[in-house]
């Protein structure tokens, strides 16, 4: 299904590594082919890819993204479709290369391209703020800032935003990733709301930690797809406000009996 | 005895604390505070309470905290009105 929709470059970043951002990529992209969008992932982390896992797509790459900046393959040659969603597509990057191999004016020739033939380009951005980063960013229309609600986390994204702003970077959402409710309640954990108050921009989506992303990152299959998972949930919706829909936020409480019997007993 | 201390006082809630170092975190990174400014900055504070006839009588504290990317410099100046001003 083709809509009729002009093309969105979104860097999902953060800088800080392992906080979730190629987990939101894969359940995020898959989400809105989903929703009948053509929908292209960039893994940019060249020497350390990992969306093909993610994807389950890792036995298909032949080329990659370095082949195409320096004309080995087409972009058509290098792009891998997923099994089941043939709208999504997914642009690995090279394993054995260095980032330094790629500058941002190669990035800004291929996302230039790769709008012609889709609507939503999401570029997986490598963890750091070095060239891996600006060559992430050099495109991007939006960006997207994946934060765990935790004080280092926080403070690399601050200082990611800032870099954003520098680059002209026209809208920049939050989301904020591996929220625990109950660790909120009994004051462990800093907040959705006061993450958001410290870095002051939209909040895109809440995803509660869980536990199957992890058996969703072993099977290939990113946890979207997963029926009983709430960070599945969460990803959908992410998917369908960041095409425009209004959705509510997941409501993450659970107050079940027993945890309000440790809260009681202090023991929580 | 395990049972015992179930009963007892909590432990304090960290994430007012984390909220308060985030706060401070944020605020030295956004306005890429010099320290050395920042004590320049607070002797001139001392030199403006001389000029306004206050005698500082004690610790000075300057405290940059964050709020929604807007940095506040929060000045503590525990002062008394000079006897001859």
């Amino acid at each position: 299904m083709t809509l009729n929709h002009r093309s969105v470059a979104i860097t999902i970043t953060s800088g800080k590594g392992g906080v979730g951002k190629s987990t939101t990529v894969a359940s995020a992209g898959l989400g809105l082919a989903q929703l009948g969008y053509r929908v292209c992932l960039v893994d940019t982390d060249i020497g350390l890819r990992k969306l093909d896992l993610m994807l389950g797509l890792e036995n298909r790459i032949v080329y990659d993204l370095v082949d195409v900046v320096e004309g080995q393959c087409k972009i058509r040659q290098a792009l891998v479709r997923h099994k089941e969603y043939p709208e999504l597509a997914l642009l690995p990057a090279a394993q054995t290369r260095y980032k330094e191999e790629v500058v941002p004016q190669q990035m800004e020739q291929l996302i230039h391209e790769l709008r012609k033939e889709f609507d939503y380009i999401l570029i997986d951005s490598p963890a750091g703020i070095e060239g891996g980063f600006r060559n992430a960013i050099v495109a991007a229309d939006r960006a997207i800032i994946v934060v765990n609600p935790e004080i280092p986390s926080v403070r690399d994204s601050d200082r990611v935003i800032g870099l954003l702003e520098s680059a002209n970077i026209g809208q920049i959402d939050l989301v904020i990733n591996r929220v625990q409710s109950d660790m909120i309640k009994d004051g462990d954990m800093l907040s959705v709301e006061r993450v958001q108050n410290h870095l002051a921009i939209n909040l895109l989506g809440i995803v509660p930690e869980d536990k199957r992303i992890i058996r969703s990152s072993n099977t290939g299959e990113p946890v979207i797809l997963d029926d009983k998972s709430m960070a599945g949930k969460a990803y959908a919706n992410i998917a369908r406000r960041l095409s425009g829909h209004d959705v509510p936020f997941l409501e993450l409480e659970s107050d079940t009996l027993i945890s309000k019997i440790k809260r009681l007993f202090h023991i929580a | 005895m395990t049972f015992l201390n179930m009963f007892g006082s909590k432990e304090e809630p960290t994430a007012t604390k984390a909220d308060d170092r985030l706060s401070l975190v944020l605020s030295y990174q956004r306005s890429d505070i010099d320290e050395r400014k920042l004590k320049f900055f607070q002797a001139r504070l001392i030199e403006l309470c001389d000029e306004f006839d206050f005698d500082v009588v004690g610790q000075v504290t300057i405290i940059p905290q964050s709020k929604e990317r807007t940095t506040i410099i929060n000045a503590s100046i525990p002062v008394r009105k000079k006897e001859n001003g």
